[in-house]
């Protein structure tokens, strides 16, 4: 009998792989690759101890910093590295996971796929369990890269090894605590919504705990406040794998991982299929003002994401405006930091305060652009589940189907650069940075719009004209622009190719004027490559 | 005649990549009529369907709706023209009276008391969310915003194949009723007994091309009539097989407890008639086909589907 479950959850399991394999391989790959590239990136730009030790001192100094990066463990290479890069790498690893374990639950029993499954002799709790293996076997290949990576980049093995453990274990908390979503929530929308939201909070939580934290006698090294301990992210920052090594805290993981998995396996086994913990209301009776065009239709659905991405981007802005001035005191009142971020930083003109807003906005520029891609991408869904063949035989235009579309994932773009600056503009203000900031905060966010608009169009012409690749080409566009753009130099591509990004074209306010041409340039582009879309989309056949 | 059919489809042709999904189809739709459309599996059905609705394109023929060309005029021809499509996606997070309510008023609304009714005729609970939905109440959901605004023509994708039979019987109301305002309907069905009920035409399509077209009685005159004879008496039976078995025109002679059953091509039925006299039999019974057995021919093989 034994047997024969293990012989069933075997064929789920690869049946589940082989379905993720592009997917997973792209998200372990981009993880591991982004790992080698910051190893090789310390390695090439700070090479010497001395640098790197002035690089970690301005940093252990700076709670801005440590927020966003963690907090700082010493002076070698791999210390340097893990620092950098390792609460990125967490969160991608955290939001894999997340839509890995949603795909393979909630988002099978939307699709009646989990019916299928069910009606063999698998037994109700086999899928689910099956879908917690197939994490456990992506957070084995994932530790195995980002290990390999690190070695490759000649990091010692040791710590090399308790990176990609913990990273994949970091990851498998966050499979667990998607797992229980799905069984409380009742679509996979609303699934990996939460779930990747605990993802984001996690990373904020420990942020906190870590800009908060204590330096200790030794400049280099920054230990984190306790709110990090509320972060699976921060338990995997202090097994410390390039300082003092405590591999202990790894059980904190395990634990974790098994009272989540056991949580979701309880809350599977009371349930029925299709049925959550949280369920649904009823609608009207009657379809209301939105519901009467498709203009109306477009912005119904897309209300809900917007308030998110308004919010994630709210929240980014309001931190630059908060932090910022924290940091600039820091380094204000410390000369010799002053002029090592001068060093740092050559040939800015500006003080901290406006680095770091113009550099945290920048983020936001992207934000923005996701959130826009991600307005337009909802197009192809609708075609291929069937919406659209409903809509387009009504008296609904395809062309002006897009077109609508896109103007609102323009729409989209800008209100949630908007949201970011003018959050941060407010903080500004309230940290006593002048009123003036009230204007600057919002402009120098909305500078970023033009160049998030022209992705946001592109990907409105891969669905034109490509619908089949919409998906992985439209944000495949987004990832490369924000390679090029914000990662160009890290990787020290050429210059031409850099350019290729309209992120590359934006100008950093208030740090730099705003450069007029690009603007305008990145602005009529997106508007000829949106009018392009338009004109072709009508050239091709429906295709679900 | 011509310019006022509702379709009028010749010779239309889609390939997708090397695959021909439709190799020379002809249909025609006259004003008024519901018009049944039978097929096999695979056999291009939706794919009509949706280049009548100008969502896809043909690849060479000729198609008309409403006069005009669907891909062209896509729009225009929407104003007049309701869908079912066969397979339905919804929104899932729209209860089904949004659902309703959004679809009829890109149309330009829907007659408010037609809906009601439609709602009540079709027992559907239009506050559910669409993704609690079964697959006949998603049915339902698109039925009521098709049939909630008079439209000129109506394009029914197999919209009963999830419906129970009293909902089927709303259903067929409804057919009626918009036929008797001098619509048209196009209804693609697998069921035949629903076909035979309502279609005044029927058009059967297999691999991409037409097979047979014609009211029923005109197909059924193109096919043999089906013969069930009790011999007279004992050991009757084992003669009378033999010389109806000697008969030209007579096929798939099958016998069972004394009872004969046979086909008869049209052409030699005053011949066999003569002949089954002389064997007399203690009853006859003798039928057209039914669309079943019509269906069932064209579906089968190849070869005996080309009547015409």
């Amino acid at each position: 009998m034994a047997t024969l479950v293990r012989a069933r959850l075997g064929v789920l399991v690869r049946a589940q792989l082989r379905r993720d394999r592009w997917q997973l391989l792209a998200w372990a790959g981009g993880i591991g690759v982004l790992a080698v590239a910051s190893a090789s990136a310390v390695r090439a730009e700070f090479g010497d101890e001395e640098q790197r030790a002035a690089l970690v001192a301005v940093a252990a100094a700076n709670p801005a910093f440590l927020f966003l990066r963690g907090t700082p463990d010493g002076t070698g290479v791999g210390a340097v590295t893990f620092f950098q890069v390792f609460t990125f790498l967490a969160v991608l690893a955290g939001l894999m996971n997340v839509f890995l374990v949603v795909r393979h639950t909630r988002g099978d029993e939307d699709a009646g796929r989990a019916e299928l499954v069910g009606a063999t002799p698998t037994g109700r709790l086999l899928p689910l369990v099956a879908t917690l293996v197939t994490a456990a076997v992506v957070g084995l290949l994932l530790a195995g890269l980002v290990t390999g990576g690190f070695l490759v980049a000649g990091l010692e093995l040791a710590g090399a090894l308790l990176s990609g453990v913990a990273l994949a274990l970091a990851g498998l908390v966050f499979a667990g605590v998607a797992a229980v979503c799905a069984q409380v929530l009742p679509t996979a929308r609303a699934a990996a919504g939460a779930a990747g939201a605990l993802v984001g909070l996690a990373y904020l939580v420990r942020g906190i705990g870590d800009a908060l934290g204590p330096a200790g006698a030794d400049p280099t090294r920054a230990e984190p406040a306790w709110p990090s301990w509320l972060s699976p992210i921060g338990w995997s920052q202090r097994v410390s794998p390039f300082g003092q090594q405590r591999p202990e805290v790894l059980v904190l993981h395990v634990v974790a991982v098994t009272l989540l998995f056991g949580t979701a396996v309880l809350l599977r086994r009371r349930r029925d299929l299709g049925d959550s913990v949280l369920a649904d209301r009823p609608g009207p009776a009657a379809g209301g003002r939105l519901t009467g065009s498709v203009s109306g239709l477009a912005v119904r659905h897309q209300l809900p994401s917007l308030v998110g991405w308004c919010l994630g981007a709210a929240t980014l802005g309001g931190l630059a405006g908060l932090l910022a001035p924290v940091v600039a005191e820091a380094v204000e009142s410390n000369e010799a930091l002053g002029q090592l971020i001068a060093r740092l930083q050559p040939g800015v003109a500006g003080g901290t305060v406006e680095v770091f807003t113009a550099a945290l906005l920048g983020m936001a520029g992207v934000l923005a652009a996701a959130a826009g891609v991600q307005t337009v991408l909802r197009l192809r869904t609708e075609e291929s589940e069937g919406r659209a063949e409903l809509l387009l035989a009504a008296p609904v235009a395809v062309r002006s189907w897009l077109a609508v579309q896109l103007a609102l994932g323009f729409v989209v773009t800008a209100l949630v650069a908007l949201a970011a600056g003018s959050a941060a503009g407010v903080g500004l203000v309230v940290a006593g940075r002048g009123a003036s900031w009230l204007g600057t905060g919002p402009a120098a966010a909305l500078a970023h719009v033009p160049a998030a608009l022209v992705v946001v169009a592109v990907a409105g012409l891969v669905f034109a004209v490509l619908p089949r690749l919409t998906v992985p080409l439209g944000w495949g566009a987004m990832v490369l622009a924000l390679a090029l753009g914000q990662l160009g130099e890290l990787l020290r591509l050429p210059a031409w190719l850099q350019a290729l990004s309209p992120f590359r074209h934006s100008s950093a306010l208030p740090l730099e004027q705003l450069d007029r041409t690009a603007t305008l340039v990145m602005v009529v582009v997106a508007l000829a490559v949106a009018a392009a879309s338009v004109l072709l989309v009508r050239l091709r056949d429906l295709t679900t | 005649m011509r310019a006022e059919l509702i379709i009028d489809v010749s010779g239309l042709r889609k390939h997708f990549g090397r695959t021909a999904a439709l190799d020379g189809l002809d249909l025609q739709v006259r004003p008024g009529e519901v018009h049944g459309f039978l097929g096999p599996n695979g056999a291009g059905k939706s794919t009509t369907l949706r280049i009548l609705l100008g969502l896809i394109r043909a690849s060479g023929g000729r198609a008309t709706v409403l006069g005009r060309d669907p891909w062209a005029d896509a729009v225009v021809v929407h104003r007049d023209l309701a869908y079912v499509p066969g397979d339905v996606g919804l929104w899932p997070n729209l209860s089904g009276g949004q659902i309703i309510d959004l679809l009829t008023r890109l149309r330009g609304g829907a007659d408010p008391q037609l809906r009601r009714q439609l709602v009540e005729d079709f027992e559907l609970d239009t506050t559910k969310l669409a993704r609690q939905y079964s697959r006949g109440n998603r049915q339902k959901v698109v039925l009521v915003a098709a049939f909630s605004r008079p439209a000129r023509l109506y394009l029914l994708d197999e919209p009963t194949s999830g419906l129970d039979p009293v909902m089927e019987a709303v259903f067929a109301r409804h057919v009626e009723r918009v036929r008797a305002e001098g619509s048209a309907v196009l209804l693609s069905s697998h069921i035949l007994s629903e076909v035979e009920r309502l279609c005044d035409r029927v058009t059967i399509i297999r691999a991409g091309r037409t097979v047979q077209t014609g009211t029923l009685a005109e197909l059924r005159e193109l096919t043999r009539t089906t013969f069930r004879v009790a011999a007279g008496g004992d050991g009757a039976a084992p003669v009378a097989a033999a010389v109806l078995g000697s008969l030209v025109g007579v096929t798939s002679l099958r016998t069972a407890d004394g009872t004969l059953e046979f086909d008869v091509d049209p052409d030699r039925l005053p011949e066999v008639l003569a002949e089954l006299a002389r064997l007399r039999p203690s009853t006859v019974l003798a039928g057209p086909p039914s669309l079943e057995q019509l269906f069932l021919r064209h579906y089968g093989d190849g070869t005996e589907g080309e009547v015409r």
